[in-house]
């Protein structure tokens, strides 16, 4: 603990004029999850678009370590350490359950590194270990397309946990979720904190109460507030912004 | 697996089954029952010889080169996605490439009246007065002088496909041009190099293609297209082709591939530099076309720009989705079948005309009825009997840790 595992310095975009993200700063320490708020637009997704390479920043860098990874290739910046999930679950749909996990754990980027068969007897027990924990073994020989929406999200944090980034960027982990559901996930989350540093991004009050240790309020596009649960809910920068928009929405 | 990990698999209710999935067994029957249909083809491609005679070999081994065809397209379009409207191009750079050699090697050339051998068209293209060596004739003749080794001509029919195929994948999926768009491109591409090859006649002798070529010869020995040695060397480069390409998409970069097909962008985001596998398949798919674009010179004595026609390139589409675009031996049987029906059905000269009209049914009828084709089809009839055979079978017992599974796992 203590170092930064993620750093954002003055990170901003604006499309055409509009400004989504500016000049926002952050430090994520290594091992901590932390939990990302915010009314809709307030540019959470913007700015995971920003760490993961997705969008370009136009002001500001990104550390990932020591790194700077500012506006790298997303390939790239997923190789230095990035996971992400993204908020409209994206898996192999046509693969199977197990050859998702296949996929995320080729280790060695490089095209003719991966002209060869099979995977070593490591990543064979982690993939195992992962299906495990993400409940899918029975499931291991379906296609990805057969599963419940709650599973296909179960299986991409599982690539996720068998890609095995420092950082993991979760956008809506539990959108369009059930409550067990909510639940289940909420569980997969916490096994991963402490091996991986994560960011969410979560709407469901409930579930960040579940999960949350620190969290850091967007509001327009920069920083509202930062602190632990208990501190955020009393802010009433936070009620008026956050709490108060939601009402209106 | 940390701690951790454990305890939330525990907390979860999903602790670990010790056993293989049930459908486990079913899938390794279907994957000995896949072997055995690339081994039965290639058995069946084998032996015709011992009862065929030679012309109609030579007739079969032009539809094994649509076969190796039909190969290229189901690597390109589908396992990596990639809808290539233009394959014609790098079948027909193959075809070029070795009928250049074969062209300069044919008596007709040797026979100029020049010390060295010069195509007879050329002569018959040159302005008045003009120099009658290979290397000044046109200002472009010079580009047929490599060509006088032969193995630079067979070098040059895999190289220049593949090189093609390079610049203009990484162009495109370095700006991730996907789906259709890939398509158009090819498309035009394909147009734009056959006007050229047409326009550029004084080399290329334009429409007329390159005819009157000598048989290719290895090591001595010609590959006279009537006989059973050159079937051979067809059936035996298909094999091996096959088996190749099956071979590559098990590989794990095959995986990434076929992940890259289904959602490019949580590949990217896996870490994978996405254009540089698609450009790689790509080229391998042209590297294909290009060795049959050869051998379909050998096996048919010409190259003409016919290869490059629209029409062509679109039936290698047609042939691979009636065979089955996501199974590389599907495709492959889909094309020699279309083909074998298609040569028998052009005996008859009323059927001739109506045999397009059946192609283009076929296509719709195999796009809304079948979309992975009769080897989706044959895969599909597989699983019907294996559910058959279950069914006869009493119940595996069920492990116990079975029955606790909660109900949010089994949804």
């Amino acid at each position: 603990m203590g170092t930064a595992a993620l750093t954002i310095d003055g990170l901003g975009v604006s499309f055409s004029g509009l400004k989504a993200v500016s000049a926002f700063s952050m430090i994520v320490e290594t091992g901590e999850l932390r939990v990302l708020l915010g009314a809709n637009g307030a540019g959470k997704t913007t700015l995971m678009d920003l760490i993961s390479g997705k969008t370009k920043s136009t002001e500001g860098r990104v550390f990932l370590g020591d790194t700077e990874i500012t506006n790298w290739e997303e390939h790239r910046i997923a190789r230095a350490g990035v996971g992400r999930k993204f908020q409209i679950p994206s898996v192999f749909r046509d693969l199977t359950v197990r050859r998702n996990l296949e996929v995320a754990s080729c280790r060695n980027p490089s095209v003719f590194a991966n002209i060869g068969f099979g995977f070593s007897k490591a990543a064979k027990a982690r993939m195992d270990e992962v299906l495990g924990v993400i409940g899918l073994e029975d499931l291991r020989n379906e296609p990805a397309s057969n599963l419940s929406h709650g599973q296909t999200q179960w299986l991409e944090l599982g690539m996720l946990m068998v890609q095995d980034p420092k950082v993991i960027l979760l956008d809506e982990p539990t959108a369009g979720m059930t409550q067990s559901e909510t639940l289940k996930t909420s569980q997969i989350i916490l096994a991963l904190k402490g091996r991986h540093t994560i960011v969410v991004v979560e709407h469901d009050m409930a579930f960040v109460r579940e999960i949350a240790e620190r969290i850091t309020v967007m509001h327009l596009g920069k920083l509202l507030a930062e602190g632990p649960m208990a501190e955020i809910e009393t802010n009433p920068k936070v009620r008026e912004a956050y709490l108060g928009s939601r009402r209106l929405s | 697996m940390s701690d951790a990990d454990l305890n939330a698999a525990a907390n979860v209710g999903t602790a670990p089954v010790e056993k293989a999935p049930p459908s486990a067994t079913a899938t390794r029957i279907k994957t000995w029952l896949e072997y055995a249909g690339y081994a039965g083809f290639i058995l069946v491609i084998l032996v015709l010889p011992f009862f065929f005679d030679e012309f109609t070999l030579n007739r079969f081994a032009k539809y094994l080169v649509y076969g190796m065809l039909g190969v290229a397209i189901a690597l390109s379009w589908g396992y990596a996605g990639i809808l290539n409207l233009g394959q014609g191009l790098f079948f027909g750079a193959g075809a070029y490439m070795i009928a250049m050699s074969l062209k300069l090697e044919s008596r007709t050339s040797l026979a100029q009246g020049s010390d060295t051998p010069v195509p007879d068209f050329m002569l018959w293209n040159a302005e008045p007065g003009a120099p009658t060596e290979l290397c000044c004739i046109n200002p472009a003749s010079f580009l047929w002088l490599p060509f006088q080794a032969t193995w630079f001509g067979v070098l040059m029919g895999i190289v220049l496909p593949v090189v093609i195929a390079g610049i203009v994948g990484l162009t495109i999926f370095k700006k991730r041009v996907s789906g259709v768009y890939i398509s158009i491109i090819t498309l035009a591409l394909v147009l734009l190099v056959r006007l050229v090859v047409i326009d550029a006649q004084p080399v290329t002798n334009g429409f007329n293609g390159l005819t009157d070529l000598a048989y290719l010869t290895v090591f001595g020995f010609e590959f006279d297209p009537y006989l059973k040695e050159t079937y051979y060397l067809v059936a035996i480069l298909l094999s091996l082709v096959l088996v190749g390409a099956r071979l590559l998409v098990s590989t794990r970069a095959g995986l990434i591939l076929q992940a890259i097909r289904d959602d490019q962008n949580r590949v990217r985001y896996l870490g994978f530099d996405v254009p540089v596998y698609q450009t790689v398949f790509f080229a391998i798919s042209a590297a294909i076309a290009g060795l049959a674009g050869m051998l379909y010179v050998i096996v048919a004595e010409f190259a003409s720009p016919t290869f490059m026609d629209l029409a062509f390139s679109i039936t290698m589409v047609v042939w691979a989705a009636v065979g089955g675009r996501a199974s590389l031996l599907g495709a492959c049987i889909g094309a020699i079948l279309i083909n074998t029906i298609e040569a028998s059905v052009s005996e008859t000269q009323s059927l001739v005309q109506a045999w397009q009209v059946f192609i283009g049914l076929l296509f719709v009828g195999v796009v809304l009825f079948l979309p992975r084709g009769l080897a989706g089809l044959s895969s599909d009839i597989v699983d019907f009997v294996l559910r058959l055979f279950n069914r006869r079978r009493p119940a595996e017992p069920r492990p116990a840790g079975e029955a606790m599974r909660p109900p949010v796992a089994a949804e």
